[in-house]
C-alpha cells in the first residue's frame, strides 16, 4: 500500500504535461452582402433620403471553430430550442455538440416547411404548423443551414463543433478563443450559412486577420462540407450577385 | 448513240446534284436559323431582364409614393408605438390603402402589406388573407431592408405562387424617423407570361421549386422542362442564364432559355423560361411534311421555269435519240427491205455513224462472204474455219501485215443463182480515184469467170510462182505445195480478209523473213 502512495505521484509526474494555453484572437471580415444582412437581393437596394439607414439587426452569424487539437473532447450533447415567431428564428445560429437536439417551436402564426436542403436525408421538409415543435438530432460534426422552403429568408445555422475552441464573431467582426493549447490547428469560418474559410493555424497567441472575399447565397452546398473536409470555397474575386445594389 | 450517251450522263449529273443541294442545302439554313433563334431568345432574355429591372423600379416608386400618405404614416406610428387598438388601426390603413388605390388587380396588384416599426402586419389589402393581421414578418430581408430605411425589391415564391414585391419604409409626418413600412406584391403569373410574350414574341413558362406555375403554352406538354433546368444549375449559377437549349414539346421541337428571378425565389428554383420554335429539321421527310399548300401556288413555286426545264431535257433527250438511233433504225430498215426486194446489191454503210454504220459493214461483209461461198467451190460456212491458214504457217504471217481496214469497193454479185441483180446504189470510188464503174450484169451461179476473177487467177498464179521459187531458193521443202491448193488457200484467205477489213481486193507479195518465204497481204480499196 504504501508502494502504491509513492507511485501514484510518479505516475502523474511520468503523463505528459500538457501544452501551455494561450488565446487564439483576430478578426473576421466577411463580405459586404453577408454584413449587410441582405443574402438574396433583388435588382434595388435605395436609401430612403430622408433619414440615415440603421443598421441590421441581424447577426451575421459568423462563427470561428478551431479542429484537429489533439486530446480534446467535443462538446456535450445538449438540446437547444429555436423560436420561430413570423418569419424571425431566435437564435439564427447554435454551436452544438455531436449528438445534440434542436427543438423547432413555431410560436408564431405563419406554417413552415423546415429542411437542410444540402441534406435532405438528414432532415427532410416537414410542416411544422404555429404552435408545434420538431426535434432534429445532430449526430456529425459540421454545419447545417436549416432552412424554410417557403420563406427562404428563415435560415437557422446549426453548427455541430468537435471542439469545445470556438467563437462567435461580435458586431466588429472580432473573435477570440481562450485556453487553446500551444500547437497546429485547423481555423474554420462558417458564415452567410456555409464554411467560408479554413487556414492551417499555430495557435501560438498570435493575432489572426482573417479576410473572406465573397460570401455564396446560403443555399450553396458547401453546407453540406460539414464533416471536417471543408475547404475554401471559391470565393475569391468573384462577387456572388452582380445585380446592381446602390447601397 | 454518242451524244445519246453523253446527255444520259449529263442529265443524271444534273439530277444527282440538284438531289444533293436539295438534301444538303437546308441543313447550314436549318442551322443558321437555329443559330438566329437562339440568338433572339438571347435577346429576349436581356429584354425581360430590363423589363424586371424596369419594372422592380416602378413597383418601389409606386410603394414609396404610397408610403407617404399621412393617414398611413399617422396609423403605422400609432401601431409602432402600440397606442391604440391594432384592430382599428387595422381597418383605417385598409380602408386608405383601398382609397387611395381602388382597383388593385387593374394596376396588377395581388397584395399590399403595411407593417409597423416592429415589423407586424398592420394591414393586408388584396389576397385571401386580408383579414390576417398582427404576425410578425420583420425576419423577412425586404421588410427588414425597409424598416431600416432601403427601399428594395424582391421575389418571393410562397404558396405556389411567384410575387414580384417591392417595399420602401414609412416616414412619420415629420419625417425624421421610420415608424413603418409597405410592400406590394405584383402579380407574376399568366398574365405577366402573357404580358411577356405579348412584348417579346416568346413563349414563357415560369418556374418554382420544380414546377410550371405558369405558362403562354399549355403546362402540361412541360413537364419535362423543370428536370431539364435543373441539370444545368452550373451554367445559371455562374451566367445567369443557360444557353438555348432544345426541348421537345409534343410533336414539335422548341429552344428554351431559362434564367432566374433575383431575390429570395432563386433559391426556390424560381426561373422564367423563353420558348421559341426551333427550325425543321433538315431531312427530306421533315422538309416536305413542313411544306404547306401555299410553297406549291403558282405564284409561290417556279412551275413554270421547272416545266420548261423538264420539257427541255426531254426534248433534247428525245432528239438525239431521233437523230442516232431511230433515224438510222428506220433507214436501215429500208435498206434491208430494199436489199430484200433485190433492190440493192449491199448496204449504204456511208451513211451510217456509230454502231449502226458497224451493223451495216457487218452485214456487207456477211452478204459478201456469202456471196463468196456461193460462187467458190466449198459448200457455205465450211471454208473459213476449215481453210484458215494455220498458226505460224507463211499465210496467217501475212495478215499481220494488214496497215489498216479500207472500205472494200463494190462487189461482185452478192446473190448468185438469184438473177443479176440492178448496179448498187452507191458506187464506191475507184483506185484511180475517178468515178466507179457501173456493175456489168453479174453471171448466173457457175457461169464463165469475170475477167477480174482472171486477173485473179493470175495474179495468185504469179505469186504462187513467185512463192515456190522463193521457197526453193531458201532452201525450203515445196513437195505437196500445189497450185490449187496455194490458189484455193489464196481464195479464201482474200475473201476473209476482205469482209474483215472491208477492202475491194487483196494483193499478195512473197518476201523473205528469217530465212523463209513468207505472203504479204495488202488491201486495195
Amino acid at each position: 500500500m504504501t508502494s502504491l502512495r509513492t507511485f501514484v505521484p510518479l505516475l502523474l509526474l511520468a503523463l505528459p504535461l500538457p501544452a501551455l494555453a494561450g488565446t487564439v484572437k483576430g478578426t473576421v471580415r466577411v463580405p459586404d452582402t453577408v454584413r449587410s444582412g441582405r443574402m438574396n437581393q433583388g435588382y434595388w437596394r435605395l436609401e430612403n433620403g430622408n433619414v440615415p439607414v440603421r443598421p441590421s439587426s441581424r447577426k451575421a452569424g459568423t462563427v470561428v471553430v478551431l479542429q484537429g487539437i489533439s486530446g480534446t473532447h467535443p462538446p456535450p450533447p445538449r438540446t437547444v430550442t429555436v423560436e420561430i415567431a413570423g418569419l424571425t428564428a431566435t437564435p439564427r445560429f447554435v454551436v452544438v455538440g455531436p449528438g445534440s437536439v434542436v427543438e423547432f417551436k413555431n410560436t408564431g402564426k405563419i406554417t413552415h416547411e423546415l429542411s437542410v436542403p444540402a441534406d435532405e436525408t438528414l432532415m427532410p421538409v416537414e410542416r411544422l404548423n404555429p404552435g408545434t415543435f420538431r426535434h432534429q438530432k445532430f449526430g456529425v460534426p459540421g454545419g447545417y443551414l436549416v432552412r424554410c422552403s417557403e420563406y427562404p429568408s428563415l435560415a437557422i445555422s446549426v453548427i455541430v463543433v468537435d471542439s469545445p475552441y470556438y467563437a462567435v464573431v461580435d458586431d466588429k467582426g472580432a473573435f477570440s478563443i481562450p485556453g487553446v493549447p500551444d500547437g497546429k490547428a485547423t481555423l474554420k469560418v462558417w458564415a452567410g450559412g456555409r464554411w467560408a474559410h479554413e487556414e492551417s493555424i499555430d495557435t501560438n497567441g498570435k493575432d489572426l486577420s482573417i479576410r473572406i472575399e465573397s460570401a455564396k447565397s446560403a443555399n450553396q452546398p458547401e453546407a453540406k462540407e460539414a464533416e471536417g473536409t471543408g475547404k475554401e470555397g471559391d470565393s475569391e474575386g468573384k462577387e456572388p450577385d452582380p445585380k446592381g445594389s446602390a447601397e | 448513240m454518242f451524244l445519246s450517251k453523253i446527255w444520259f450522263i449529263l442529265v443524271a449529273l444534273f439530277a444527282g446534284v440538284s438531289l444533293s443541294i436539295a438534301l444538303t442545302a437546308p441543313r447550314p439554313m436549318v442551322q443558321k436559323l437555329q443559330e438566329l433563334e437562339g440568338q433572339r431568345l438571347d435577346r429576349a432574355e436581356y429584354a425581360t431582364e430590363q423589363m424586371l429591372k424596369v419594372d422592380a423600379h416602378k413597383w418601389i416608386d409606386r410603394v414609396a409614393r404610397l408610403g407617404r400618405d399621412a393617414v398611413l404614416a399617422e396609423a403605422l406610428d400609432s401601431a409602432s408605438r402600440g397606442s391604440g387598438e391594432l384592430g382599428v388601426q387595422h381597418r383605417t390603413v385598409q380602408v386608405r390603402i383601398q382609397a387611395l388605390l381602388p382597383d388593385l388587380a387593374g394596376a396588377g396588384i395581388a397584395t399590399i402589406v403595411a407593417v409597423d416599426a416592429n415589423g407586424r402586419v398592420v394591414a393586408r389589402v388584396g389576397g385571401d388573407d386580408d383579414k390576417n393581421f398582427g404576425e410578425n414578418i420583420g425576419g423577412a430581408e425586404l421588410i427588414d431592408d425597409a424598416l431600416r430605411g432601403f427601399l428594395s425589391d424582391d421575389v418571393w415564391g410562397a404558396g405556389g405562387r411567384l410575387l414580384r414585391v417591392a417595399g420602401a419604409p414609412v416616414l412619420s409626418k415629420s419625417r425624421d424617423r421610420i415608424v413603418g413600412a409597405l410592400y406590394v406584391g405584383a402579380e407574376t403569373g399568366a398574365q405577366f407570361a402573357e404580358r411577356l410574350k405579348k412584348n417579346l414574341d416568346v413563349d414563357i413558362a415560369l418556374l418554382l421549386k420544380g414546377k410550371v406555375i405558369a405558362s403562354t403554352i399549355p403546362a402540361e406538354v412541360l413537364s419535362g422542362l423543370p428536370d431539364m433546368v435543373e441539370q444545368h444549375r452550373q451554367d445559371i449559377d455562374n451566367l445567369k442564364r443557360t444557353p438555348a437549349l432544345p426541348i421537345d414539346v409534343g410533336n414539335e421541337t422548341y429552344l428554351a432559355v431559362a434564367a432566374p428571378f433575383p431575390g429570395q425565389a432563386s433559391l426556390q428554383k424560381a426561373y422564367y423560361v423563353l420558348i421559341g420554335k426551333k427550325p425543321a429539321h433538315a431531312d427530306m421527310g421533315s422538309l416536305l411534311a413542313s411544306t404547306s399548300a401555299h410553297d406549291l401556288k403558282w405564284g409561290t413555286f417556279p412551275w413554270i421555269p421547272l416545266l420548261v426545264t423538264i420539257l427541255g431535257i426531254i426534248a433534247v433527250g428525245l432528239f438525239l435519240q431521233r437523230f442516232e438511233v431511230d433515224g438510222p433504225m428506220q433507214r436501215i430498215r429500208a435498206e434491208l427491205r430494199a436489199l430484200v426486194r433485190l433492190d440493192g446489191a449491199k448496204l449504204n454503210d456511208h451513211k451510217y455513224g456509230g454502231g449502226f454504220g458497224g451493223i451495216a459493214r457487218d452485214v456487207n461483209a456477211a452478204l459478201e462472204h456469202v456471196s463468196i461461198a456461193m460462187s467458190g467451190a466449198h459448200p457455205l460456212g465450211n471454208h473459213a474455219m476449215a481453210d484458215a491458214p494455220a498458226a505460224g504457217s507463211a499465210f496467217s504471217e501475212g495478215e499481220s501485215h494488214f496497215a489498216q481496214a479500207v472500205r472494200p469497193a463494190a462487189g461482185p454479185p452478192l446473190i448468185p443463182g438469184l438473177g443479176a441483180p440492178p448496179p448498187p446504189a452507191f458506187a464506191p470510188p475507184s483506185d484511180d480515184g475517178g468515178p466507179a464503174p457501173s456493175s456489168p450484169a453479174q453471171p448466173a451461179f457457175g457461169a464463165a469467170p469475170t475477167s477480174s476473177e482472171q486477173d485473179e487467177d493470175a495474179h495468185i498464179r504469179e505469186v504462187y510462182e513467185q512463192f515456190v521459187a522463193t521457197k526453193k531458193e531458201c532452201g525450203e521443202p515445196t513437195a505437196g505445195l500445189t497450185l490449187d491448193k496455194f490458189s484455193q488457200r489464196l481464195h479464201d484467205n482474200r475473201a476473209a480478209l476482205m469482209a474483215k477489213h472491208d477492202c475491194r481486193t487483196v494483193r499478195f507479195t512473197v518476201y523473205v523473213k528469217e530465212g523463209k518465204a513468207s505472203l504479204r497481204a495488202t488491201p486495195i480499196k
